[in-house]
């Protein structure tokens, strides 16, 4: 690499400052063209003047593929680059959260805890959290304690954002991550590199401009909602009302993983019954592709295997080691808000006269003390609703341990179904190293034999023998990148 | 520098105020991801006299891989080499988020118990140990009595060391 990173970073800092400067122009043409991909809850008129007739989605692909002419070989390939763009900005767009899109009090996508290792497939795990298979993503509590009034709590819960954008999106993460992938891939000349880093810079930046524009968007529906308590908007309603708030958050608990509170309703563990939450369980990954033990003597023993040598096993389970981490996970009985729930989060409202004999829940958490605020009432039955006779569902009620296969869990290769594929492409790489080798070492054999005459009888068997070797390994390559083709194909339909 | 994940802010609260015994671990105040730590040797073990001075980092994308521990204090043991680095599967590959730094120490003072020449980090230490454990656990008491520092005197020095 040499004098690379200096070189890098100046380029970074320029590309940063491009970027902002396009994230206006930009932006208009993703929402556009997500919101016709994707059928949102929300138009997204209203901060951007969007005119849909002119800006073709294609717009956003022609900007940032405009100097892709440099280096590209074919309009398949550039096809094919296109396509991986539009499913990186799908990706980052997904990852935003958006206060309309909810599922029982909690969102589609991560608060921001972590700002690596955000590779799952965004579209599945949307859709497990829909379907009540993956708990939602909710906005965690820094700090909780249940001695706080209800008053108290909903203030709290009323000042928090949707998202952590400051760590999420924070500048340091240029050299890891998926870049890194293509960076190794030998193919990919610096240029390239550079053009590629910038676009996933811009999708980032535009991500993360969205970001920041939902969070306006919640900001401002609040503070309407307050002002206008009767006016009933659809919008509006997708905010959690008081009831909502006090139900999840009432008993919170804390995740043993990120050490945030929580609604209880968390994800289980299939094997052991520890719970999780949604954040760190999509944190949760293979190892990457690894040579079966760490002792080299032993994957070297057998030089023609190399390549087929390296594994990739699925994560154990953080709390007992047991192979093939997956969770289950429950939805509250009497919590069924937003995206295909019975009611709008705004609409929720708790039971009252439920009697306060059930301890379903309270047997769980320490029972509240009584609060000294005001309103006592109404706070003890909105407490009281988190309790319906089947619970407000702590550990789910399962009592044995389940199958990775079993159709209720929910297993980390499921959510990161791409492990197969990044298994077989390092392993290509690998090989493709391994031939590069044996190419170099093959031609320096044939400079020797030039030098030494090209008559002699020994020379030319030997330079046969090498033309074979080096037949036979392109023929070795075309294998495996058929091959890699195929599965692609495969994965396509 | 991005904020502290709470993770860590309530860890090292919780180290503070619920600690190991025979471990400290205390944060430097420039960076608050690095930790100096102290691990008192085993009793019953050739480092039962000895407390040895390690360090601690904890990684960006701590808890989801392991934190950095490195000996300083010289020790002879086959699963710790000459800088320090420790050979332990909780610290590679076996990491596991629901582990943390209480618990990560609590193995390296285990494995100062529980040498393991079968796995070695440092080949001659362990070929030593292999030969003549006798002879191997006189030399970890005398490198004991040689570099770590005693108990008696560790129990005054560590408040100054923290300042």
């Amino acid at each position: 690499m040499g004098n690379a990173p200096a070189k890098e970073s100046r380029s970074r800092s320029h590309s940063q400052a491009s970027t902002t400067s396009m994230i206006s122009n930009l932006l208009p043409t993703i929402l556009s063209s997500l919101g016709a991909g994707r059928s949102r809850a929300r138009s997204y008129s209203g901060a951007f003047s969007v005119n849909t007739n002119n800006t073709n989605s294609a717009g956003l692909l022609g900007i940032l593929g405009g100097s892709n002419s440099i280096g590209s070989a074919g309009g398949d390939k550039k096809k094919r680059q296109e396509e991986k763009v539009k499913q990186k900005e799908l990706h980052y767009q997904d990852l935003v959260v958006r206060y309309y899109e909810n599922v029982d009090g909690g969102y589609l996508a991560p608060y921001g805890t972590y700002k690596s290792n955000l590779d799952f497939n965004t579209e599945i795990v949307r859709n497990l959290v829909i379907a009540r298979r993956l708990a939602p993503f909710y906005t965690p509590l820094q700090d909780f304690d249940p001695s706080w009034s209800d008053n108290e709590l909903v203030v709290l819960l009323s000042q928090l954002t949707l998202h952590l954008i400051e760590t999420a999106y924070s500048e340091d993460e240029d050299e890891d991550d998926d870049i890194d992938s293509r960076k190794l891939h030998k193919s990919a000349n610096y240029y390239r590199r550079q053009e590629q880093r910038t676009k996933l810079k811009q999708i980032i930046a535009v991500a993360k401009e969205t970001q920041k524009h939902e969070e306006q968007v919640f900001l401002e529906d609040k503070l309407k909602l307050k002002s206008t308590q009767s006016q009933d908007q659809s919008q509006i309603l997708d905010l959690p009302s008081r009831d909502l708030l006090l139900a999840l958050y009432r008993n919170a608990s804390e995740c043993p993983i990120c050490f945030l509170y929580f609604p209880q309703h968390f994800n289980i563990s299939r094997c052991c019954h520890q719970p999780i939450c949604s954040e760190c369980f999509v944190q949760i990954k293979r190892l990457d592709p690894h040579p079966p033990h760490d002792d080299p003597s032993q994957t070297s023993s057998n030089p023609n295997e190399t390549p087929h040598t390296l594994i990739s096993e699925p994560a154990n389970c953080p709390f007992c080691a047991m192979p093939d981490f997956g969770v289950t996970y429950t939805s509250p009985s009497h919590i069924s808000t937003g995206i295909e729930g019975m009611t709008k989060p705004g609409l929720f409202k708790s039971f009252a006269n439920i009697p306060e004999d059930d301890s379903v829940i309270m047997d769980v958490s320490p029972s509240s003390p009584a609060t000294g605020s005001s309103s006592l009432s109404p706070q003890r039955r909105s407490r009281m609703s988190g309790s319906s006779p089947v619970g407000g569902g702590y550990p789910a009620r399962r009592r044995s341990s389940l199958a990775a296969s079993d159709p209720a869990v929910v297993t980390i290769d499921m959510i990161r179904p791409d492990w197969e594929q990044k298994l077989i492409s390092a392993r290509n790489r690998l090989a493709r190293k391994a031939a590069t080798a044996t190419a170099i070492h093959a031609s320096n054999l044939l400079i020797d034999d030039n030098n030494s005459g090209r008559s002699s009888q020994a020379g030319s068997v030997l330079l046969r023998t090498m033309e074979d070797r080096m037949v036979e390994e392109a023929l070795r390559l075309s294998l495996l990148d058929e091959e890699e083709r195929r599965r692609k194909a495969q994965e396509d339909t | 520098m991005a904020a502290l994940p709470k993770r860590i802010i309530k860890e090292t609260e919780r180290l503070v105020s619920d600690p190991v015994p025979g471990i400290t671990a205390v944060p430097s105040d420039d960076n608050l991801r690095y930790f100096h730590v102290t691990i008192d040797g085993p009793d019953s073990s050739p480092y039962s006299s000895g407390v040895f001075d390690l360090e601690l980092y904890l990684p960006d994308d701590y808890p989801m891989c392991a934190p950095k521990v490195r000996f300083l204090t010289k020790i002879y043991h086959p699963n710790i080499d000459k800088l320090g680095r420790i050979c332990l599967d909780v610290l590679k590959d076996n990491w596991s988020p629901a582990l943390q730094i209480r618990t990560i120490l609590l193995s390296i003072q285990a494995l100062l118990g529980a040498p393991n020449p079968d796995d070695p980090l440092a080949n001659d230490v362990a070929e030593d140990w292999k030969q003549d454990e006798k002879r191997a656990v006189q030399v970890a008491k005398e490198w004991t009595e040689k570099y770590a520092k005693s108990k008696e005197i560790a129990t005054t020095s560590t408040t100054e060391e923290s300042v």
